[in-house]
């Protein structure tokens, strides 16, 4: 509360004028309070960075913004006036718009096809020519190409981002609404998105930042504003704070559990939980995403997997489960080969699975807690036994603190990180043996993700469970892994025991 | 120009029971515009032929029919497996106690041949659906479209049989079997014309096994999941193929059942051509699943609806009010209502120029 006060002079000594304020904004759902009684401001002109621990609030509060969610009570003024944001056309009209972390594209449309579509939707009349050379002068200028006649379906995770801001830059967004829509993309795009937001905030549009990277958070955004459990803890300049402070605002006195430190080493066994050897697999666009890799991982091992999206990490750890054919290369799960299984026979071998696109290959969304457990055939027999699936849920809502009304709950109706706690939380029980994932810290707060890579590193010394970890997030890498193989190119380029690896030379190797 | 179906950021609040409830009001209002068009039949006759058949006891045989049916297409349809094959799944079940009946030894033991003209119904009918779970666990082809064709193929062989090797001796011109020998009839109900103990029987054990199967088996869990999100059940380590022959092929068996239950309590032989002679169940069962909204609890109530309309057709037909096959008309109605108010709940038309 103090530190509210404190600020409030420093911004109204700003003089830019509010483009929309939030006046005591509530939201319920059945079973819980994600807003509380928000006050809230968006200049011109700035980067706003929203903040706040999983289930914090941030993704109701620009749901509200953009009218996909009416408010139970409070007000939103935009530029002075009240409005009534009931729907997205509302918002737009009004100026707002959001790009969501998953592109909303129609994949057999091409690109400027698309956009057409989005602009018609909320009454907006251009020519197709004029639109094809937004997209090619606009790409252009970001440093991304997107050509326009090309099929949605054919790009990139990056690509998609960007033409979602496209679209929403078409829709003359002046405030806009980024929830972890940057936050997945590789280091060298997403520098190159931020470099675009601060360009947009410098011709006075306005952004409202939703990330879990504080530093990110910290170097890019004008204020930034801490929610927790539904309420506002307070909106502070940046210049005025460190990370320890916003940690302190987010987690309060949990956040001195927050370190960067690597986390002692584990001790590896003598046998091999996993062996691979001259893996050959292909890609989704007909050429070899893995080309030739041979890793040997031990028991009781972490190895993390550094390098940049798409340099075959997804496809081995595809191949590995047996989600993907293995061309040639052999894999051994504790000298048994496994090669070109089925995920069935790979998984009921005590082979847990974080994969990377969690709400598609990891849980079903219009399904509960409960029954994303039961659905796993190393946690149920033919007759499910509701009673202890009920206590196993209840073990792990508490064990990983997810926010949720009830074991029953459909996970859909969760916040983006709880979703992934349920995942995580859930394979980390099925681990007997292995552990094999992707980006396992994706859409967590920053304490969640360490104690989750504490629980990780502890599975692995204690239980002697092989684990390997490929991450975009050098920083989780770092701090995880007794040994890193860096990937480029489908190779591992290069293998570092924990000790003698170093930052820059890693990041070298992976741009290489 | 292209027109595609863009879905609803916020899908239209309409839930639980708006869309069925609204569906059958709208549908049979557009079904008294219809026949008033088609055939000079009142509005006020059509809506009070409708108001008898919910309580004439006429209805009551269709009722259990299509409980059973409405139960086995759950069983798929939950798993987003579009089963559109139950009328042949059927038939095939009718021909196969057919078979029990009137070419093996067994009806001198008649509980026995009871027992097994549904078992062999059900396992020829679940066999037919299986082929279409084949080809779309291994080969990735639609079902929808096999298990239509399946049904003609069905009809076809029981037509060949019945014109052929099946021809009953005492038949009096007739094309058709003879009658199954009286002692493996089901048994009627006292007061009864119709309906037998066997397929209440058979109908209320079809919605407990589905009922317990979808919700307290890791089957039912998982078909209830491959309605949603396959992708996940594969990662998780679901055999997804086997998964998707198995529901179908339950489907299939419970509407064999069905199939074996219409012979032995009602047809007690089959006629030729089957077109003419089906009452087209297994398409009308579609209707009752739909409107259920996949719950089996409440499939007995969408089949009550449903073969009341179904009824209500068909005394508007007898009582010479309406020419055209009134049935049809209602059930094509509600169905079409239904499909437009769930597709424009979640998606909206846009056309693109360019
Ligand atoms: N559609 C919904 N139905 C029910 N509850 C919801 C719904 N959306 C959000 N909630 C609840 O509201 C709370 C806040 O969720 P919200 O998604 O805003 O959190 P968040 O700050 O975005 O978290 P995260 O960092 O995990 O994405 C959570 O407890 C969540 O369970
Ligand atoms: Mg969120």
């Amino acid at each position: 509360m103090t530190l509210l006060k404190t600020y409030k002079k420093d911004f109204s000594s700003k003089n830019k004028p509010p483009v929309v304020s939030v006046v005591g904004i509530s939201k319920k759902f059945p079973g819980s309070i994600a807003l509380d009684g928000v006050d809230f401001t968006i200049l011109e002109g700035e980067v706003h960075a929203l903040l706040g621990e999983n289930g914090a609030g941030k993704t109701t509060l620009v749901k509200i913004l953009y009218g996909i969610y009416v408010p139970d009570r409070g007000e939103i003024y935009v530029r002075g006036r009240k409005a009534q944001i009931n729907s997205p056309k509302e918002a737009i009209r009004q100026g707002i718009v959001m790009v969501s972390q998953v592109p909303q594209l129609i994949d057999k449309l091409t690109v400027a096809e698309n956009l057409i579509l989005g602009l018609e939707k909320y009454g907006f009349i251009t020519r197709v020519g004029k639109v094809r050379y937004f997209i090619r002068e606009k790409s252009r200028e970001v440093g991304i190409e997107v050509d326009p006649d090309t099929e949605v379906w054919k790009l990139s995770y990056t690509q998609k981002q960007l033409v979602e801001l496209l679209r929403a830059l078409l829709l003359n967004a002046k405030v806009l609404l980024l929830d972890e829509a940057i936050t997945f993309l590789p280091l060298i795009e997403k520098k190159k998105f931020y470099k675009f937001i601060r360009d947009f905030a410098n011709k006075s549009g306005s952004v409202i930042l939703i990330t879990h990277k504080i530093y990110e958070a910290l170097e890019v955004a004008d204020r930034i504003t801490v929610l927790r459990l539904g309420r506002v803890v307070g909106t502070v300049p940046r210049s005025k704070v460190s990370p320890d402070v916003v940690r302190k605002m987010m987690f309060a006195e949990r956040s001195s559990q927050v370190t960067y430190e690597r986390l002692p080493m584990s001790t590896p066994r003598e046998s091999a939980a996993l062996e691979i050897s001259d893996l050959w697999v292909m890609g989704d666009h007909g050429d070899h995403a893995v080309r030739g890799v041979s890793l040997t991982l031990r028991a009781g091992e972490v190895m993390g997997i550094a390098g940049i999206a798409g340099n075959g990490q997804k496809e081995l750890i595809q191949a590995i489960v047996g989600l993907r054919r293995v061309e040639k290369g052999r894999i051994r799960l504790y000298s048994e080969d496994i090669t070109n299984r089925s995920v069935s026979k790979v998984r009921i071998r005590g082979v847990g699975y974080i994969p990377d696109q969690p709400a598609k290959y990891g849980l079903s969304l219009e399904n509960s807690i409960e029954e994303n457990l039961a659905m796993l055939p190393s946690l149920t027999n033919r007759l499910i036994n509701w009673g202890s699936i009920r206590d196993l849920a209840r073990k792990l809502i508490k064990e990983f603190n997810i926010m949720t009304p009830s074991p029953k709950t459909p996970v859909k109706f969760l916040s983006g990180g709880n979703i992934m706690k349920v995942l995580v939380s859930r394979e980390l029980l099925v681990a007997r043996r292995l552990l094999v994932a992707y980006n396992p810290t994706r859409a967590l707060d920053e304490v969640t993700a360490i104690m989750v890579r504490k629980i990780i590193k502890e599975k692995a010394s204690t239980e002697g469970i092989g684990v390997l970890v490929a991450s975009e997030d050098l920083d989780e890498i770092l701090q995880i892994s007794d040994r890193i193989a860096v990937m480029n190119s489908g190779r591992v380029v290069r293998v570092f025991s924990s000790s003698e690896a170093v930052r820059d030379e890693i990041e070298k190797l992976m741009v290489m | 120009m292209k027109v595609v179906l863009v879905k609803r950021v916020k899908p239209l609040p309409l839930g639980g029971l708006v869309i069925p409830g609204a569906s059958i009001v709208i549908g049979v209002l557009i079904s008294t515009v219809v026949l008033y068009v088609i055939s000079r039949a009142d509005p006020l006759v059509t809506l009070s032929c409708v108001a008898s058949a919910l309580v004439s006891p006429e209805i009551v045989l269709t009722f259990l029919f299509l409980t059973i049916l409405g139960a086995a297409l759950l069983v798929a349809f939950n798993g987003s497996i579009w089963n559109i094959g139950a009328e042949g799944q059927l038939w095939l079940g009718t021909a196969a106690a057919t078979y029990i009946a009137l070419f093996t030894a067994l009806p001198q033991a008649p509980a026995i041949a009871k027992v097994a003209m549904v078992l062999t119904a059900m396992a020829l009918g679940g066999t037919w659906a299986a082929v279409a779970g084949v080809l779309r666990a291994y080969l990735s082809i639609d079902e929808v479209p096999v298990t239509l064709i399946m049904n003609y193929i069905a009809y076809y062989i029981i037509n060949y049989l019945v014109r052929g090797p099946w021809l009953g001796k005492k038949t009096w011109g007739y094309i058709r079997t003879d009658m199954i020998p009286d002692q493996v009839k089901f048994t009627l109900l006292p007061g009864s014309t119709t309906v037998t103990y066997e397929v209440l029987i058979i109908a209320v054990l079809a919605l407990i096994a589905v009922y317990f199967m979808l919700k307290y088996t890791s089957l039912g869990l998982r078909i209830r999941i491959l309605g949603s999100n396959p992708d996940a059940l594969k990662a998780a380590g679901v055999n997804v193929r086997a998964l998707i022959i198995t529901a179908l092929t339950l489907s299939g068996a419970i509407a064999g059942a069905m199939g074996a239950a219409q012979l032995a309590g009602y047809l007690h032989r089959i006629s030729y051509p089957i077109e003419s002679h089906t009452a087209n169940y297994g398409y009308t069962a579609i209707l009752v699943a739909w409107l259920s909204m996949l719950d089996i609890r409440a499939v007995p109530i969408a089949a009550y609806i449903v073969s009341a309309l179904y009824q209500a057709g068909i005394s508007m037909q007898i009582a010479g009010i309406s020419s055209a096959s009134a049935t049809y008309v209602f059930i094509g109605a509600v169905l079409l209502t239904f499909t437009v108010l769930r597709v424009f709940s979640e998606y909206s038309l846009r056309v693109i120029r360019g």
